[in-house]
Order: structure tokens, then sequence, then C-alpha cells
């Protein structure tokens, strides 16, 4: 037997005393106390060079927001690096036609050409939420820095519809709506990453489909 | 985009974590409006002003760490990618203010991945690595008695499941009541009791020689 009785588990917990066991159980709540008291509660002092080593490693890394992938793919493209080819001579003499081929083609005349469409800076997004009951409604996201305060919806005439305009630049945003202070409601017209916390934030791409230019 | 649906969904669980320090005292919540403006200061361009963050936190936390890993060098570790890590995504910290919660929540997970890590590898408990707190008032041998009961648990700790040994560290090393902690991981009082209920089962199997 080498559970502890229900009783025991209660004054372990906190909420019952030896003097509230019954006689039989007291040794073993005796003992169960023992154990709570070699419990090392001894504070932990990390070392004092923590903080430089932690602002050292940010410092390497730039501005917050870059994701260690894209700081990779950075790296990558501007570290030095060897390369090594093996040319046979007679791939070599097509490798130069084709290059001169190529040269030949960038430099020559050119017909003129009318510009294409690009990807818009800035875009107007307009968020919407039904929300039947809500007293006050936010938007909040990488756009704003989370400022619960900084976007606020504008209930519109039909009631529980809330809805806020704004111009946002071009890029990825992930954000959330706020309902009277407390409640994080993604917006379920939009596509949810998990923030990495238990938690899910909704996600829009400005410059793709969907928004027009300013 | 329009929430066709009617209903709101169920209120997410936002962690509003009142600290501890490292004796166990219950902090005020004051720093929270401090640490809004840092942060944002942060995702301004002032990456200097981070510090404060670290300095604030670095070791308010620690001893969580150290008693879910096992020793506090594995803690130190932890704590400093935990920070590193935060700072990289701080632009997912939605609630500024509560960057308290939010780091423990990184930092719990580190604690966890870390701890899967180890099941993996079979890493030693670093069990000479506190000292153990001598009183006194107490004889030599009582003294070295409660050392080795300490390390004793300590080792039996490290064998829990993470889960149990979180909630066991939380309220017994931490103090914090089940409400409390409900407040920080999340969870339901009941789970958290049978979580905690099963830990001092096995506990007292590990240590049946003991108790």
């Amino acid at each position: 037997m080498t559970e502890f009785h229900p009783l025991v588990k209660r004054l372990l917990d906190g909420e019952a005393t030896l003097a509230d066991l019954p006689p039989e159980l007291r040794e073993q709540g005796a003992a169960a106390l023992r154990l709570l008291g070699a419990i090392d509660r001894t504070p932990v002092t990390l070392d004092p060079a923590l903080d430089a080593r932690v602002m050292a490693a940010i410092g390497q890394r730039g501005r917050t927001g870059q994701s260690p992938a894209s700081r990779r793919a950075l790296r990558w493209l501007s570290e030095p690096r060897e390369l090594r080819l093996r040319v046979r001579p007679w791939v070599l003499g097509v490798g130069l036609a084709a290059a001169a081929g190529l040269v030949a083609a960038l430099v020559g005349p050119r017909a003129p050409q009318a510009p294409g469409p690009t990807v818009p800076e800035s875009a107007f997004v307009s968020f919407v939420l039904y929300a039947p009951g809500a007293t006050q409604v936010a938007l909040a996201g990488t756009f704003n820095h989370w400022d619960q305060a900084a976007t606020p919806l504008r209930r519109a005439a039909a009631g529980d519809v809330w809805t806020v305009t704004l111009a946002l630049p071009a890029g990825e945003h992930q954000y959330a709506f706020v309902v009277d202070h407390r409640r994080w409601v993604t917006d379920p017209a939009a596509p949810a990453v998990d923030d990495g916390f238990g938690r899910r934030n909704s996600v829009i791409a400005v410059g793709g489909p969907g928004g027009h230019r300013l | 985009m329009l929430f066709s649906r009617g209903q709101l969904p169920p209120p997410a669980a936002a962690p509003r974590i009142e600290c501890t320090n490292s004796t166990g005292r219950r902090l005020a919540a004051a720093d929270t409006t401090v640490d809004g403006a840092v942060v944002r200061a942060v995702l301004a361009g002032d990456i200097e002003r981070y510090a404060e963050l670290v300095g604030r936190y670095r070791d308010r936390y620690a001893r969580y760490a150290a008693r879910m890993l096992g020793s506090p060098d594995a803690a130190e570790d932890a704590v400093q990618d935990a920070f590193v890590r935060a700072y990289d995504q701080l632009r997912q910290c939605r609630e500024p203010d509560n960057f308290a919660g939010w780091f423990f929540l990184i930092l719990r997970n580190r604690c966890f991945a870390e701890g899967r890590r180890d099941a993996r590898r079979g890493t030693a408990v670093d069990l000479d690595a506190q000292p153990i707190a001598g009183r006194g008032s107490e004889r030599p041998d009582a003294i070295m008695e409660a050392g080795e009961q300490r390390r004793e648990l300590q080792l039996a700790l490290q064998q829990l499941t993470a889960e149990q040994r979180e909630v066991f560290v939380l309220k017994h090393v931490e103090g914090l009541s089940y409400e409390e902690i409900t407040v920080r991981i999340g969870g339901s009082v009941a789970a958290l009791k049978m979580r905690m209920h099963r830990a001092y089962d096995r506990l007292r199997e590990l240590l049946r020689d003991r108790i």
C-alpha cells in the first residue's frame, strides 16, 4: 500500500490539521508532514553576468521581431562561402555560348513595357466583429504593439456589429479583438496561428488579393 | 470579416500573475505598467531597455526553474534562453503590461522541453549544487539528516512527471494556492488536485523507506 489516505492528502494540501485525522491515521499524517518538511525552499540566485550574456545575445540579433528562420536566411546570404566547381571542357564551351546569348538579349534593343502590377505599400483593411452584448470592442495586434486602447471599434447602427478600418503597411500582421477589456477573441473570418503559449492570433497578409491601393 | 456564429467563444485563459519573490513573499503587481512601457520602448527600437526586464525578473523564477530542472546551473541556462526567446517573440506579447506572466510561460515551456530532452538523455540530477542551509541551533547530525532528506526528496521530485513536479513546486516551494496556480498555468482546481495527489502517492512510493 503506497498511497496516502485521502484525509492525509487533505492534510498535505493544507485543508486539514493533524488533529483532524482519526488516531489511526496520525502516524501516516506525521510522516507525510515530514515529507513537506524536507522541501528545499532555499532562494536561487543566478550568475550576475547573466544580464550581460542576454544583452549580448540580443545585440547580435538586431531589432526584435525577426524570426530565427529569417535571421538564418540573412546570415546564409551574407556570409562568404567557398564554392568548388568541376567543369568538363565541352560543357564550358556550351556555357560560354549560352552566356553570350544571354548578354545579347539583355543589352539588345527592347520594346517599351507597360508598368506591371506592384505590391502596394499599404492598404485599407476593415475589421468587423459581431459581438452581441458587448459594451466595448478594441483591436490589438502587432501593428499597434498589442495596445488595447489604441484602436477601438465603433458600433454600427445595426447594434451588435463593431467595425474599424485601418491603413496597414504591407506584410503579415497578427491581431485579436478584445471584448469588454478582458476577452480575447480571434477573428472567425481570418486564419489563426498558435502564438506558442496556448492562445491563438488571427493573421492578415496585406499586399495580397483583397485590399485596394491607397 | 464577419463573426456570423452569433456567440462569442469562451474567454481565453489570460494569466494574470501575482508573482512571488525568491523568499516566497508576495510581490505587489506594481511593476506592470512600467513593464508595458519598457516592452513598447524595446519594440520601438530602444533595445537597451530590455536589460530592465532582465534585471527585474532574472531571479524571480530562478527557484522554480531550478526545482523543475534539478540544478541551479540548468536553471540559469533555461532563464537565459527564455529571455532571449522572449526578446525574439516580443511582438507576440499581447499584454505588455503582463510581461511577467508571459515570460513565465516561455520559461515554463523551456523547462518542459529540457525535461523531455533529459528524459531521453538520462541526465543526472545535480544534488550537490545546493548548499545545505544549516541552522545554528541544530546538532550537526540533525543538519546532516535534514540535508540528506532534502537531497532524497529532490531526487524523487525529478522522477515525477514534469506536470506533477510543476504543481508540487508551485504549491509547496513557491507557496501558491491551487487557485493561484490555475491562474498561472490554466486548468481547473480539480484537475490540479488530482495531479498533486498522484504526485503525493508517487513520492511516498519513491521514499517508502523514509515515510
